[in-house]
């Protein structure tokens, strides 16, 4: 009886493990390894050492790369953050639409990139609605794409668009939960609107802001699509991010040990994301 | 794992008070100017929300050559033009068909085979089980884009460059849907499983008639969160689906773009590529929502 329920219960899970093994142990292994090797398909294979490393370090792209992707992250996590909790604030409470508005706000999150990029490419073009808003405002209009110090900004304004409906609805789902009775007994002792955000609100949407941080550090640290679509990492690679690196790198130029250096760079930076999570989190508790 | 615990939040409405318990007053309801404040700054968020989605449809609709602010925002003239180029092009139609199998078959594919896992991890004793399961778990940690490109060697090695296997595979590999399925299948009854056990079902019958019923709500959940992720996937199909012949709506759309096509050709396309995630999220809103927010990320 044991013996086949063991049979049964591995017989189920088998499927499932060699996908594993094959496209998800393996390859965060031998990921790691190539890192390590002058791998190019059609090629002997040979172990380069630290070379690799060495030549990120080196390489004034690979910093230009991790510093665009870090000045972009710090514009568009907090950002995003902000806009979903003032969405999430705005359609707390019940009134007459309010689903409506809820399940408006949250398509960008279902729509693809691809499609966001394609649509904002030309939202920021020389001759779009971006720039005519700014001209006419008496702002210097002109394309963000095509400018060097705007094409980030440019990027991170989609990217708060493509996601604040997500922490909205994490946050949401937070204030939910927060006893009506809580606030109103504030209320009776007083305390205004803010009072009641800042000490009652807040502190219990913490945790929420702290899991979408680090979801929103992450995302942002793998940006990739919208880079692709709109600036192909330029005007003069000052879009130029790290996943859209590691892409050119391997498929481009067909150098995946190289690729896989860069990959473990990226494992490296979402690492100590979630490390100072554990040790914020951890001081907080 | 935070966000297991947000059901439906969309659908939830804060202000009515749960039954048999009316509120005092309606103190935290905001003031007229609070209201005419809330209504300004929604009208605002609306605005920007919608915008996008408003010039996608609206500059699809514009004869070729006539997109030239402002006039290009207004509906009119309305031409079909890159509606008949988009739908009458045979690659746009290869491309749909390739993001429907991509998307179909891997929905059903993740959803039959993280059942399984996830019922033998939740109700059988084996060994290696909880090893094997916290490995999967542990996977979640590691960035797709370190495994992307031994994936790919492997892929490729295997001859599954430029092939529907290929590009379906290793998609199957879904640590969250495993999870979710294992979390939900230990939360039912054990009686059930114990009655069907004396009836001396047989394994096979037990998971098709017992199993696959019971879990009908996390299906359906997961289902559409896996056809959203795989409908709008783009830099897999885009390394692996490289011939014009196998790209996806996503890669198409971009490879359309980057040749410098006529704009409201591309977003024809674009509305082609949205319409089918648009109607499913009219009809299955709360599936998305809770899909999205179970699992945390895409991908």
């Amino acid at each position: 009886m044991r013996r086949r329920e063991a049979r049964i219960g591995l017989l189920f899970v088998l499927p499932v493990l060699l996908l594993f093994l094959a496209f998800r142990f393996g390859p965060a292994i031998a990921g790691g390894l190539l890192a390590f090797t002058d791998y190019t398909i059609g090629a002997e294979t040979s172990w380069t050492g630290l070379d690799n490393l060495q030549r990120m370090v080196d390489d004034p792209l690979f910093w230009r790369a991790l510093r665009t992707t870090l000045i972009y992250s710090v514009l568009a996590v907090p950002l995003s953050i902000l806009a979903a909790l003032g969405m999430a604030l705005l359609v707390r409470r019940s009134f007459r639409g309010v689903k409506l508005f809820r399940s408006m706000f949250f398509l960008p999150v279902v729509t693809s990139l691809v499609l966001a990029g394609i649509v904002f490419t030309w939202i920021f073009s020389a001759d779009g609605p971006w720039s005519s808003l700014l001209g006419a405002v008496g702002l210097p209009s002109g394309s963000w794409l095509s400018d060097t110090t705007l094409v980030v900004p440019a990027l991170v304004i989609v990217a708060v668009w493509t996601r604040f409906g997500f922490g909205m609805l994490i946050l949401l789902a937070r204030l939910q939960d927060i006893p009506r009775e809580l606030e109103e007994a504030a209320l009776t002792d007083g305390a205004n609107a803010w009072h009641r955000f800042r000490y009652i609100v807040l502190p219990e949407l913490k945790p929420a802001l702290f899991f979408l941080a680090v979801i929103e550090t992450t995302v942002s640290f793998q940006v990739f699509d919208t880079v692709y679509v709109m600036t192909g990492g330029g005007p003069a690679q000052s879009s130029y991010m790290l996943v859209f690196q590691l892409y050119d790198q391997a498929f481009r130029y067909f150098d995946f040990g190289y690729a896989s250096a860069i990959g473990l760079a990226l494992f490296v930076m979402t690492l100590v994301v979630a490390l100072i999570q554990r040790l914020t989190l951890g001081r907080d508790r | 794992m935070t966000a297991l615990s947000t059901p439906a939040a969309l659908d939830a409405d804060v202000a009515s008070a749960p039954p048999g318990e009316r509120r005092p007053y309606k103190a935290l309801e905001p003031t007229r100017g609070g209201k005419a404040a809330r209504a300004v700054l929604l009208f605002l968020a609306a605005v920007v929300t919608l915008f996008p989605f408003y010039a996608m449809v609206v500059l699809s609709l514009k004869p070729t050559g006539a997109i030239v602010m402002p006039e290009a925002l207004l509906p009119w003239p309305i031409s079909g033009e890159a509606y008949e180029h988009v739908l009458g092009a045979e690659s746009v139609l290869r491309w749909t068909l390739n993001t429907a199998v991509y998307s179909i078959v891997s929905v059903v594919a993740v959803l039959f085979l993280a059942s399984l896992a996830g019922y033998a991890f939740a109700r059988k004793r084996f060994p290696g089980k909880e090893v094997m399961f916290w490995s999967f778990i542990a996977m979640i940690m590691v960035p797709y884009h370190v495994t992307l490109v031994p994936s790919f060697i492997v892929i490729s090695e295997a001859g599954g460059v430029n092939t529907y296997w290929g590009l379906i595979l290793p998609t199957l590999a879904n640590a969250q849907a495993v999870f979710l399925m294992r979390q939900f299948i230990k939360s039912l009854p054990d009686e059930l499983f114990e009655a069907a056990m004396l009836d001396g079902c047989s394994e096979w019958r037990m998971y098709v008639s017992m199993v696959l019923p019971l879990i009908k709500p996390i299906l359906a959940t997961l289902g559409v969160f896996v056809f959203l992720w795989h409908w709008n996937d783009f830099l897999w199909p885009l390394i692996v689906g490289q011939s014009s012949d196998m790209r996806t709506l996503t890669t198409g759309l971009a490879s359309l773009n980057a040749e410098n096509a006529p704009l409201n050709v591309v977003l024809a396309g674009s509305v082609v590529a949205f319409v089918p995630i648009f109607m499913a999220y009219l009809v299955g809103q709360r599936y998305f929502t809770e899909g999205v927010t179970m699992t945390g990320v895409k991908g």
